[in-house]
């Protein structure tokens, strides 16, 4: 209960992160998705029980804003937690590079899988150039080790994995 | 034994878990995703807005007060970068300022020092008012006297705008002191001439009044504002040394048998302060 408690006060944090990173990226044209590297932080160090609904929140946080269609944030974030824990025994989220490499392949999945769900389900393209879509990816890359590290101090010894 | 089958339990009730739960969550995306956004997503949008709502307040609350934040930050910074500019700009103009006064005075030296330079073909020694009398102009006391080469009846001639004018006669010496009588004093007196007339006459004081040039020609052609020099006539003063201008010609139907002028000195009172005296009069002659 404790550490649901102390991931929630975490989910609120990365919330209010997420939205000025947002409102500093987006002045130089760039989409960054904190709330995903959150979300690929949490699954690395914390058990599904919790990690899974972590992302779903954080999918529908995102979801929330949304105006086209809602969920696929949500099932994009489920769908990288469920990679995650599908990498997890192969790579060592320790390790700063494997961190990143992770947020880096997830973020751009993430980004494609938004676009494609989009143009399939609400017939929209979300498409807003290439700077855009690799500046986030970029810089969601760059923010990882933080994030990993501020997770991982604060809920690495919950895993029993 | 047991505890073996109650890890095994507990282990394939986890790997249970793991797949099930994002089956679980994919599965109410999916369905979020085919629901229309007027209906039930709506009332799960209502439902959510209740705890994303005062978060995103909160969230921009404070990503507000962070520009704010950072504004003040970036003022602080342009305030400290201009106040370094603008001391370094006032240690320049201190210096520039300390290098105007240097040049000032140096500016000032050398305006004395071109001020005092004796005409070339002139000898004598400069010397400086050392004493004058409050209530009388008429004389002066230098610090120069025998002791420097200074002799009675010695010219004395101060600096009017950089050009040399009469200023008196020695009539006293002693070793390092000397009586100056200025022209304004009754017993001076001169060879004087006007220009462009060319009339002679003899200069003497008049005390308060303006100097007389007498015993010009009655018919003399002279006129108000014409220049007064020192003739070579004088044996006293070297010739054409400005005296002042004709301020004014007295012409009287009596039975006098020369004109009288009044002279406006050139030299004024604040000119008395440095004087040169010619020490070798035969030889300026």
């Amino acid at each position: 209960m404790h550490s649901a408690l102390k991931l929630f006060l975490f989910f609120l944090v990365a919330t209010v992160l997420h939205w000025a990173l947002m409102a500093v990226s987006g002045g130089w044209g760039m989409s960054l998705n904190f709330m995903l590297v959150f979300a690929i932080a949490v699954c690395a160090f914390v058990k599904p029980e919790y990690g899974y609904p972590t992302a779903f929140l954080c999918g529908l946080f995102l979801d929330f804003f949304g105006v086209k269609l809602f969920g696929h944030h949500a099932l994009i974030f489920t769908l990288c937690a469920t990679l995650v824990y599908a990498l997890e025994s192969r790579l060592d989220f320790d390790s700063v590079v494997p961190q990143m490499v992770c947020v880096c392949i997830l973020e751009t999945f993430a980004a494609l899988a938004n676009l494609l769900l989009l143009k399939l389900f609400a017939g929209f393209s979300a498409w807003s150039g290439l700077f855009p879509f690799v500046g986030g990816i970029v810089v969601s890359t760059l923010v990882a080790p933080g994030v990993f590290w501020a997770v991982r101090h604060a809920f690495a010894y919950k895993r029993t994995y | 034994m047991k505890q073996v089958s109650q890890t095994k339990k507990q282990m394939s009730s986890g790997s249970r878990r793991r797949k099930i739960l994002p089956g679980v969550f994919v599965f109410v995306s999916l369905l979020l995703m085919v629901l229309p956004l007027e209906g039930p997503v709506s009332s799960v949008k209502a439902v959510l807005s209740y705890v994303f709502i005062p978060q995103i307040r909160a969230a921009h609350e404070t990503v507000e007060y962070a520009k704010g934040v950072s504004d003040t930050v970036q003022e602080l910074l342009d305030t400290h970068r201009e106040n370094e500019r603008l001391k370094e700009q006032l240690r320049q103009m201190q210096l520039q300022n300390e290098q105007a006064r240097e040049i000032f005075k140096e500016n000032a030296r050398l305006n004395t020092a071109l001020t005092l330079q004796a005409p070339a073909s002139w000898n004598g020694v400069w010397a400086k008012t050392a004493y004058r009398e409050p209530s009388q102009w008429n004389s002066v006391v230098v610090d120069k006297g025998t002791a420097s080469g200074v002799q009675e009846r010695s010219a004395v001639i101060a600096q009017q705008g950089g050009q040399p004018v009469l200023a008196g006669v020695v009539v006293e010496v002693t070793e390092n002191t000397a009586k100056v009588l200025l022209l304004r004093d009754e017993d001076f007196s001169a060879v004087v001439y006007a220009d462009p007339s060319g009339e002679e006459g003899l200069l003497t004081g008049s005390g308060a009044a303006l100097p007389k040039m007498k015993y010009l020609p009655l018919l003399s052609t002279v006129k108000e504002g014409e220049t007064v020099y020192t003739s070579s006539a004088s044996s006293i003063f070297p010739a054409g040394i400005l005296v002042g201008k004709i301020a004014e010609i007295e012409r009287t139907d009596g039975i006098n048998s020369s004109l009288t002028a009044r002279v406006e000195p050139a030299v004024t009172a604040a000119a008395i302060q440095e004087l040169f005296i010619l020490t070798h009069r035969e030889e300026t002659k």
